[in-house]
């Protein structure tokens, strides 16, 4: 809601500068979100009297004028279509800067001297008219600097207007709030107008068909109103409050919107058919146009207003525009009605159309407001297009709504305040909101607020009064004493921030990723219809497709994420997320939502420093990734299991993470169609996704002390050729099989292909570590068990001695 | 004897003489001068002798020992000496052998730092599920299906009754659903709005704070945030309270606090007024009770929620939301 001060001033006296005002507000719950001055330069302005107007000798469309400007007589060209002679205009004179910045000059204009500008309102800031130059009052005495006649000194103000507080989205509203504070009186403008035409029930009536839908509808005619522009003191304020002047009686509904918060309407009265109104609901499929020309497609859910024949407006939503007001028109019947603001709200949601009047209305009117809003609007129209309002006012209140009397005890306020507050204290705080107090017993007060206080309905409502005027700032402070819960803690904090700083230390760097992706990522990685990685949780409303179904892995986002940062020029990439995926249990029951965590690795994991060369990732580095993490999470006795079920790897290089049973997750190398159809260049990526819930089922949480072994250890050697296809874990499996206890340790120090030995082959340095936990082992038993070993690998393997 | 002294002396300072570092040195000293050493030995055998050739031996004997140990202890000084040498004149400016660590996310550390404080105050963590049901939203929240409040949020909906959830709030409901009072948790989570320019992305973090028990007041609201805002911005840090508008507290209140950048002068960053909102708080609304059971004339409570990256931006003076899920190194890096 915008406003400026001056229209402020009109309802209640304001003695602080506007920065004090601004902050008073703020801290009573209305916050004022901009201050900005009105920047309104008029040097060198001056009301400017046309004596005479010429044709352009060369132009057609351009004026030669000859303008009293006070003190001399100048010569001005000008195009502007409303020039004339007799009226007053701004005129600037040399030096003088417009609105636009645009400096006077004195110049030649199609050959012919313009010695200054005759004015549009735009030009001098004031509205954004630029339909010819701004007509003056005749009063202004020609020559005197504008800055002495127009509005000086004004600040404009941006208030944030919440929704319980519809009332406050207008002058008075803000004004009420303010006297509330200082203890100032609020002035009503004006609004008894002149009746003098015959009586209005003679004229129209009113039939509400749909009295839950329109409690209260009140209307007014005006008889041979003189349509025209309105004067530029209304045009300027509807101009500050964001409103386009349209024509004098138009502008007057919106202005007593603007000032009284009451929506309003002006129909043609000639063209209300057999001049009854009538609302009602409208029906399913019917059509309508309203004023902006657009024709709509109603519901049930909207509401009408109609004449004796057909719709006239959507009610509290948009006139239409076989009734609206227009330069023809003579008579005009003003509504002011109250409608039920859910009835407005489902209404405006189907059409998908939101006006001043439907947010005021859907969030609550006053009901006890409509006929002061309407003599309002009747005694302004009276005033600046003249006419003659008839007698009396049509006022259909079938079922009048009584203030509810709601009980206030003391005793609740200060204990959820924290306060201690006395009962006069609260009446006080009470009575300056306008609400009626009465005191009922020790701790008990009655109070019943005013019509347009929508938001007042309970004891807690009442408190919270209190509360603002008492002023947030002089509530006490206090540390309140926590009770101990024994709930148990949540999990989630404590392992996820343990993965976090594991992944850290390793050189992840974690990132956060949208929940949504899109689901053509989820296909690239090679998903097939049917496949849980499928299974979207899928959004009815998303922004993009990129952001339009929920993630069933992390994947998709760290690769987005990798893409991202390879094209900004990054050579060496480690990446993780910790969150949660989505899996869909249809429309009525929530998702499954569940834990993972994933990494993601390209590039050189080692660039060239002076120490050491640089290397490029392989597999290892991730699978060394996720045994690393696994390790420090207390999960013993995992395997990799070869060609991994997740589609986006290469099944070269893959493998699902296993622990008995359970799947805890998979790693591998990207497949290059996924990084083809991804457009993710060259470069090799190695990732890996855990399920946190598997992780979690086979976590050891109660670790215990293995004392160490006292006896010295000693470490045998050896070097195999074994076909390629065999895996080292077999090998270490048969050493353990045949060494039994003994063995403490086994380390594969060395994987060799190539030069020397033959293309399907490859050696494998083992060292064994050898130990007791009962004796000193003797060389010789060592040396036997080793050869022994080695048998064993050889004849099971095939292969051979390096 | 003597020859055999002799024999020993010439032996031992050859192998002496290809003693060049510590582990040869030792070998050295085990070899002669350890107590099973050749020398020791020597020594050992004296007494074998007949008496008149035991002085002059002994003489020759004792002289050998006391050469060797003395020429062992030069070399040991010379060879430790040259340890030391090894070291000298190095570049300590060389950049040293560094593991390149991983960064945690901005996001991440706030949260956590959020967290930390008010389980410091006794709060206990929870979570809640993304996606939620309209009811957990916005019903059970005292926003009725037609409530102008559901404008303030523009919501991803996945049914009609399944939607993302738009606030940590919903986590309340459940917890107070799930437990009866003494109620005291604090919930971070992203949560999602339909809103996506310069100053919004589609989603971002909250955390969600709720205290309910008997005797609970405004007060005790205010202790607690004036608190946590010294906690998380410094002691120093003014805090005001003013009247505010959710449809599930009453009465509700802004947090604001002295703009952290321009100490409450007023720059572009508060829009001059030199307060930035950073939390949306209030008194638990007795309507919200009635959804979860518990008798508002006995419990009082308090809730609160506060948007992540807008703490994280004020505190690391980043000034683009949309950085956080850019997800740039040269971004994450700095954290």
């Amino acid at each position: 809601m915008k406003t400026n001060l001056h229209w402020l001033k009109e309802f209640v006296d304001i003695q602080m500068d506007v920065h004090e005002l601004a902050h008073m507000l703020t801290m009573t719950g209305l916050e004022v979100e901009t201050i900005d001055p009105l920047d309104l330069r008029f040097d060198k302005i001056v009301v400017g009297l046309i004596k005479e107007v010429r044709q352009h000798p060369e132009a057609d469309r351009l004026f030669v004028c000859d303008v009293d400007a006070g003190k001399k007589s100048i010569q001005v060209v000008c195009g502007a279509p409303n020039t004339e002679a007799g009226m007053k205009a701004p005129l600037a004179l040399p030096g003088a800067v417009l609105a636009d910045g645009r400096k006077v000059r004195e110049g030649k204009i199609r050959g012919v001297i313009s010695a200054g500008v005759l004015l549009a309102e735009d030009e001098l800031g004031l509205t954004d008219d630029h339909s010819g130059i701004m007509i003056l009052d005749h009063d202004w005495p020609t020559g005197t600097e504008l800055s002495e006649l127009m509005p000086r000194d004004d600040w404009i103000m941006e208030i944030g207007i919440t929704p319980n507080r519809p009332d406050c989205a207008s002058v008075i509203g803000i004004a009420r709030e303010i006297a509330a504070v200082t203890g100032g009186e609020i002035r009503m403008p004006s609004s008894k107008p002149r009746e003098e035409g015959p009586d209005v029930e003679s004229l129209a009536s009113i039939s509400l068909l749909d009295p839950k839908g329109c409690p209260r509808y009140v209307a007014r005619v005006i008889q041979g109103a003189r349509l025209g522009p309105s004067p530029f003191w209304m045009r300027y304020r509807l101009h500050l409050g964001g409103i386009r002047s349209i024509n004098n009686v138009v502008d007057v509904t919106n202005y007593v919107l603007l000032e009284l918060g009451q929506p309003l309407h002006a129909f043609d009265y000639d063209r209300l058919r057999g001049h009854k109104i009538e609302v009602r609901r409208a029906e399913a499929g019917e059509r309508f146009t309203t004023l902006d020309g657009q024709t709509r497609e109603l519901s049930e859910e909207v509401l009408l207003i109609c004449d004796a024949e057909r719709p006239v407006a959507i009610a509290g939503i948009m006139g239409g525009l076989n009734s609206e007001i227009f330069e023809g028109t003579q008579h005009v019947l003003l509504e002011s009605a109250f409608f039920d603001p859910r009835t407005i709200r489902r209404g405006a949601k189907h059409l998908g159309l939101s006006t001043e009047a439907s947010y005021r209305f859907e969030r609550g009117a006053d009901i006890g407001g409509v006929v002061r809003a309407a003599d309002r609007a009747a005694y302004l129209i009276q005033e600046i297009a003249g006419g003659k309002v008839a007698k009396g006012i049509l006022d259909e209140y079938p079922e009048r709504r009584e203030q509810p009397v709601i009980e206030l005890r003391i005793s609740e306020t200060n204990k959820v305040l924290g306060t201690g507050f006395n009962a006069s204290d609260v009446a006080r705080c009470l009575r300056s909101l306008e609400m009626e107090v009465e005191s009922k017993g020790e701790d008990t007060l009655q109070v019943v607020a005013p019509t347009y206080r929508v938001d007042i309905l309970r004891e807690i409502d009442l408190i919270e009064e209190v509360a603002r005027m008492g002023g947030y700032q002089n509530i006490p402070v206090r540390t309140p004493s926590v009770r101990a819960s024994e709930e148990e803690r949540y999990w989630e904090l404590d392992l996820s921030d343990r993965v976090r700083w594991v992944m850290a230390s390793m050189g992840y760097t974690e990132v956060i990723t949208y929940g949504f992706i899109s689901p053509r990522v989820v296909e690239a990685l090679g998903a097939a219809p049917g496949e849980p990685l499928m299974n979207f949780v899928r959004l009815l409303n998303p922004l993009t497709l990129e952001q339009s179904v929920m993630r069933t892995s992390l994947l998709p986002g760290l690769l987005v994420a990798a893409k991202q940062n390879l094209s900004y020029g990054e050579k060496s990439l480690k990446l993780f997320e910790w969150g949660r995926v989505f899996f869909s249990k249809g429309t009525k029951d929530l998702p499954e939502e569940k834990y993972q965590v994933a990494a993601l690795l390209s590039g050189p994991v080692s660039l060239k420093k002076w120490y050491t060369e640089e290397r490029k990732a392989d597999f290892y580095d991730i699978k060394g990734a996720v045994e690393a993490l696994l390790e420090n999470l207390g999960v013993e006795g995992f395997r990799f299991k070869g060609v991994a079920e997740f589609p986006a790897y290469n099944p070269e290089a893959s493998a699902d993470i296993e622990v008995g049973d359970a799947v805890l997750g998979h790693v591998g190398v990207l497949h290059n169609d996924v990084k083809e159809r991804l457009d993710l260049g060259k470069s090799d990526f190695f990732a890996f996704e855990l399920h946190v819930d598997a992780v979690r089922s086979v976590m050891t949480t109660d670790k215990k002390f293995t004392p160490f072994a006292r006896f010295p250890a000693v470490h045998r050697d050896i070097s195999i050729v074994v076909a390629k296809d065999i895996e080292s874990l077999a090998i270490e499996r048969l050493i353990k099989e045949e060494g039994g206890r003994l063995i403490e340790s086994i380390e594969i120090f060395d994987v060799y292909e190539g030069k020397g030995i033959s293309p399907n082959e490859k050696a494998l340095g083992f060292r064994i570590c050898y130990r007791s936990t009962e004796r000193t082992l003797d060389g010789e038993e060592v040396n036997i068990l080793h050869e022994r070993i080695i048998d064993r690998i050889r004849e099971q393997t095939g292969g051979r001695l390096r | 004897m003597r020859d055999q002294i002799k024999e020993l002396e010439a032996r031992a300072l050859k192998d002496l003489e290809a003693v060049n570092d510590g582990v040869a040195l030792e070998k050295f000293r085990v070899t002669y001068l350890g107590k099973k050493g050749l020398v020791t030995a020597l020594m050992r055998n004296l007494g074998k002798l007949p008496p008149e050739e035991r002085p002059e031996v002994g003489r020759e004997a004792n002289l050998l020992k006391k050469k060797l140990t003395e020429k062992f202890e030069a070399l040991k000084n010379r060879i430790e000496e040259q340890g030391q040498r090894a070291f000298r004149g190095i570049d300590v400016t060389l950049p040293g052998r560094k593991p390149e660590l991983g960064h945690l996310h901005p996001i991440t550390q706030t949260i956590n730092d959020v967290c930390d404080i008010f389980q410091r105050m006794g709060f206990r963590v929870v979570k809640g599920p993304n996606v939620e049901l309209d009811y957990y939203n916005f019903e059970a929240l005292n926003i009725p299906k037609d409530h102008p409040a559901r404008d303030m949020q523009d919501t991803f909906y996945i049914s009609d009754t399944l939607l993302l959830r738009t606030h940590t709030s919903p986590i309340q409901i459940r917890v107070m659903e799930a437990q009866k009072p003494p109620v005291s948790i604090i919930a971070p989570g992203k949560v999602y709005r339909r809103d996506s320019d310069v100053s919004h992305t589609p989603m971002f973090h909250q955390v969600e704070g709720l205290l309910v028990d008997k005797g609970v007041s405004f007060a005790d609201l205010k202790g607690t945030l004036i608190s946590f805002v010294h906690q998380m911005f410094g002691k120093e840090t003014g805090v005001r309270f003013r009247p505010s508008f959710f449809p599930f507290t009453e009465p509700s209140a802004e947090v604001d606090i002295q703009c952290v950048l321009c100490g409450g002068a007023g720059c572009r960053t508060c829009g001059q007024t030199g307060w930035l909102e950073i939390l949306g708080s209030g008194m638990v609304d007795p309507a919200v009770y009635g959804f979860v059971d518990y008798d508002p004339e006995v419990y009082t409570g308090f809730a609160f929620g506060m948007g992540i990256e807008r703490i994280a931006m004020l505190r690391y003076g980043i000034d683009d939301i949309q950085m956080f899920f850019k997800n740039e190194m040269r971004f994450l890096r700095q954290f």
